[in-house]
């Protein structure tokens, strides 16, 4: 993490973790993550696919991704350096879209293979509670009767009063 | 619509929503225009906070001042926002939907490594 990470935030308060249960054995779930063709065939949600895939997928090297939106246009890349890799086991990487002000995040993919099926966890640590937040549905649901759920319910229905105005 | 959230504008928008104030503030503009007077009431802020947080929306796209009229009333501009919403905005949801195409993309690799063991085994 850069040296202005605010180091007095807790980490219990920046961080996210993700697990699923794959019914596959660890090799190829970390071999789908450390080669560009099968990143291309599965990262990013449905309708944004992977338009930009460098990867140097060896400790220290840098990958760089951008996806394509619905709008066609290229989003903004995001990238970093692998810190850690242990194969079938262990991914660690910091990431951070290249923004001015960006915040960082550090990511830990654990492969634990048991009986043929494998758990995924994704630990992301954000630089910072507030990007943490601001990346995070959890964010939105703290201190405020007026979660972003509610604001883009109205705001979808001001954009769809506004198409019928246009 | 995605558009209007550019590259440099996303952070903006992140750090702007950050804040249960401004996203209050967006939450009221959501139901119409307001002026700054009619923004101060509810919030219990005193105007030169609420100008503050109008500031940082206005910065991030998310609001839009009327030049022109009286008491310039400020107007929510959805834009960015439907971009946010998109995918940038919710890192769970990236990932839930990331790992669903994962899982099915890891029977395909399973598949094709079962039909090259044939194959070499000469099955």
């Amino acid at each position: 993490m850069p040296a202005s990470a605010p180091a007095s935030e807790p980490e219990s308060e920046r961080e996210v973790t993700i697990t699923r249960i794959f019914d596959a054995p660890a090799r190829l779930l970390f071999d789908a993550y450390s080669k560009p063709e099968h990143i291309k065939q599965w990262f990013g949600p449905i309708g944004w696919p992977v338009t930009l895939c460098e990867m140097d997928f060896r400790v220290g090297g840098k990958f760089r991704f951008a996806m394509t939106g619905p709008s066609g246009r290229q989003n903004t890349p995001f990238g970093g350096t692998y810190r850690e890799i242990i194969p079938n086991r262990k991914i660690v990487y910091d990431n951070g879209f290249e923004t001015e002000g960006a915040g960082r995040m550090l990511v830990t993919v654990s492969f634990d293979e048991h009986d043929g099926r494998t758990t995924l966890t994704i630990h992301t640590v954000f630089e910072s509670i507030a990007m943490c937040k601001s990346h995070t549905s959890r964010g939105f649901e703290q201190g405020t009767n007026s979660g972003l759920d509610q604001l883009g319910e109205r705001v979808a229905a001001m954009a769809a009063q506004e198409a019928r105005n246009a | 619509m995605i558009d209007a959230a550019g590259p440099h504008n996303l952070d903006r928008v992140f750090a702007a929503l950050a804040d249960p104030t401004r996203r209050a503030i967006l939450a009221r503009l959501a139901e119409g225009k307001a002026t700054v007077n009619e923004l101060v009431e509810p919030f219990g802020f005193s105007q030169p906070t609420i100008s503050k947080h109008l500031k940082v929306l206005e910065g991030a796209g998310l609001v839009a001042r009327e030049r022109s009229a009286q008491f310039r009333p400020v107007r929510l501009n959805a834009a960015p926002l439907a971009a946010v919403a998109g995918w940038l905005g919710d890192y769970e949801q990236f990932w839930a939907e990331s790992l669903d195409r994962l899982d099915d993309y890891v029977k395909v690799m399973q598949k094709k490594e079962k039909r090259n063991a044939r194959k070499r085994t000469g099955k």
